[in-house]
């Protein structure tokens, strides 16, 4: 009873009607959205947001941001099809993508935590930075197919029993973050800090030392997303990435993660990612020109925060990241 | 104590931006022959007239605790605005007013979401970022509108005669006065900036907290309505996609120009100063062959700067009224940064 109660009033729970709602309202009005192709349309172009939003809500639980995301994916993209196209092993690849991920987010992290900087200004830099770095490196070159490592490739066209592999890399990501979320004592702390960070630092959570390492998993795992994004366009140029960070955001925010921070799941910024990709589908199965899409999405996410205005008690926001 | 060192340090951090500005000029200046040419000053205004006009608004509304992510797709509305009214057959002129009118009421509705329904600006406006600029999309589908009035379009590319300085400078000169005079000497400025340091106390000291914050949130949607048709006449054409990314452009002037996020802090002109530095610095950066990434890589290490510096400062006052204070002080003070 008590499960049942916990499940009615969870923020996830709402956006999954929402899902269903659409899924089976387009499905009526046009029976082709029933088909499995809709289905993975739906799940090959959400894996990258998917991930992406995974990362996020570490760092949005806490009531920050980072915005540094779409510039660190792109680079890393970019710069796994380069190695790779220079012969170096996937594993070495892969790492170099972590590696750089990780270095922004501890920058990022440091900034943060330690020299107490607001992460929305820190991250707006850091993006300036990277996109700079990348763009320097890259030197207007661009990632075709044949730079890309052939297990990439292949991740990116095949399925597991009809589940697109990318979807499936998303949907493991999700269950062990939201694993850890849920039990480690660590990653929980990170929900204290998003309530009331004072009260965290006086209850004895090392507030600075999990705050440091949220944006360092943040980054790490944007990193390795690069490979996640060659894997599903088979290319990577400069723009790569170029504005994800907003869509990111956009994706856990309608999930139930708020801005305001303390509250929301993985799942739900998952979730989120979905609808939002659910609904660029339905549009055109509708027969709405597509141009529709965009003022859509931006319907849906005030919707989503009017929603968790109305369902939470908090107090009218008198900050741009709203109140507790 | 804190009341009064505070300002200083942000006040010398403005009088940096003034510094850095005319640095860049000399250094651009002395790098290359072209840079103090008239054409090119010229170019420097054109090209940073949308993003100077909208960060005056961007700077109110940081100063008192708010943000505005959706400024770029209120210019592009804007624009696109004009460019669906002028192809539906109204005169040009209408177009244009029509399009301020579309940026106000863009702003205003932000506003609304924001005072009477107590949502986060941050949020509301990541969402209006993209149902704006999705808008857009609806109005002009994907074609954009080229065929504008001659004289109009000569406006975008026409110097005010007998001088160097683009039409785009009249609108800036007087927006940007006017907006510094507000901000600085008026009962509307002081009440921006307690807004931004307690909204709550402002509230209790009667100050209009909610129609404040929707007037600059209504002022940000003009701004940007003016800047839109600035920039349809500049590139002679109403597209879309115009603008993508600006509003991070103007959030990363308005703080290098030394308004601290957290509100309550700043001045109009270091704004100025920066979104100038800024335009210099990029003319100065690709006349002496750095390319567009140079810039990029400059104007994110000089955000960091922006915010570490006065950081830095803080902490070297601290170790040096710790030798003299005693130690209970000392720990408040520390607090006090924190």
């Amino acid at each position: 009873m008590k499960k049942l109660s916990k499940l009615i009033r969870s923020r996830e729970l709402p956006v999954f009607f929402a899902l269903a709602l659409v899924y089976f309202g387009t499905g009526f009005a046009n029976p082709q959205f029933f088909t499995v192709t809709v289905v993975n349309d739906i799940f090959l172009g959400v894996a990258i947001v998917a991930v992406l939003a995974v990362a996020q809500t570490f760092v949005l639980v806490m009531r920050h941001i980072d915005l540094s995301v779409g510039s660190v994916i792109g680079f890393t993209a970019f710069m796994i099809g380069d190695l790779s196209s220079q012969g170096y092993p996937l594993i070495v690849v892969l790492s170099a993508a972590l590696l750089i991920g990780a270095a922004v987010g501890a920058v990022n992290g440091y900034l943060v935590a330690y020299l107490r900087l607001p992460s929305l200004v820190v991250t707006l830099a850091t993006m300036y930075v990277v996109r700079g770095i990348f763009n320097e490196v890259a030197k207007g070159q661009t990632i075709v197919e044949s730079d890309v490592p052939e297990e990439l490739n292949w991740l990116g066209l095949n399925r597991f029993f009809g589940v697109p592999y990318l979807f499936i890399i998303g949907i493991i990501l999700m269950l062990v973050a939201g694993f850890v979320m849920y039990r480690v004592r660590a990653a929980r702390d990170l929900y204290a800090i998003g309530s009331n960070a004072a009260a965290a630092e006086l209850v004895g959570i090392p507030v600075n030392r999990r705050v440091f390492f949220a944006f360092l998993a943040t980054g790490a795992i944007s990193g390795l997303a690069g490979a996640v994004m060659l894997a599903r366009f088979n290319s990577a140029s400069t723009n790569s990435g170029l504005g994800l960070e907003l869509v990111v955001i956009a994706a856990c925010v309608v999930g139930g993660v708020t801005i305001a921070g303390g509250a929301g799941t993985v799942y739900g910024a998952v979730i989120g990612a979905i609808l939002l990709q659910e609904i660029l589908l339905a549009i055109g199965a509708l027969g709405i020109p597509q141009f529709w899409q965009l003022a859509v999405n931006g319907i849906l996410i005030i919707a989503a925060i009017g929603l968790d205005r109305y369902l939470s008690t908090r107090v009218k926001s008198t900050s741009i990241m709203g109140n507790k | 104590m804190a009341n009064f060192s505070l300002p200083k340090i942000q006040l010398s951090w403005d009088k940096g931006v003034v510094l850095f500005l005319v640095l860049a000029i000399f250094i651009g200046s002395f790098s290359s022959e072209y840079f103090a040419t008239a054409s090119n000053l010229s170019f420097v205004i054109a090209s940073i007239a949308e993003i100077a006009i909208i960060a005056t608004a961007m700077t109110y509304l940081i100063i008192a605790g708010e943000i505005d992510l959706s400024v770029a797709s209120m210019m592009s509305l804007s624009s696109a605005s004009i460019g669906f009214a002028f192809r539906e057959g109204l005169p040009f002129e209408i177009a244009i007013l029509i399009g301020l009118a579309v940026g106000l009421a863009a702003g205003l509705f932000n506003g609304i979401l924001v005072t009477f329904f107590g949502l986060p600006s941050l949020a509301v406006t990541i969402a209006t970022l993209a149902l704006y600029r999705g808008l857009c999309w609806v109005l002009l589908e994907n074609k954009p509108v080229n065929q504008l009035p001659e004289f109009w379009i000569s406006l975008g590319f026409r110097n005010i005669p007998n001088t160097f300085l683009p039409w785009s400078t009249i609108p800036l000169v007087i927006l940007a006065a006017a907006a510094w005079v507000v901000l600085h000497h008026t009962k509307t400025g002081r009440w921006v900036f307690a807004i931004g340091i307690n909204p709550e106390a402002a509230k209790f000291s009667g100050v209009p907290v909610n129609r404040v914050k929707l007037g600059l949130f209504a002022y940000s949607g003009l701004m940007s309505g003016v800047a839109g048709v600035i920039y349809t006449l500049r590139f002679a054409s109403a597209s879309p996609d115009g603008g993508v990314g600006y509003e991070l452009s103007v959030i990363a002037a308005v703080l290098f120009g030394g308004v601290a996020i957290a509100g309550g802090v700043g001045t109009m002109w270091g704004v100025l100063a920066a979104v100038v530095s800024l335009g210099v610095m990029r003319s100065g950066l690709q006349l002496v062959g750095f390319s567009a990434n140079a810039l990029l890589i400059v104007s994110g290490g000089l955000l960091l700067i922006s915010v570490i510096l006065p950081k830095v400062t803080e902490f070297v006052r601290i170790r040096n009224s710790r030798a003299s204070t005693p130690k209970i002080k000392q720990k408040n003070e520390e607090k006090k940064y924190e």
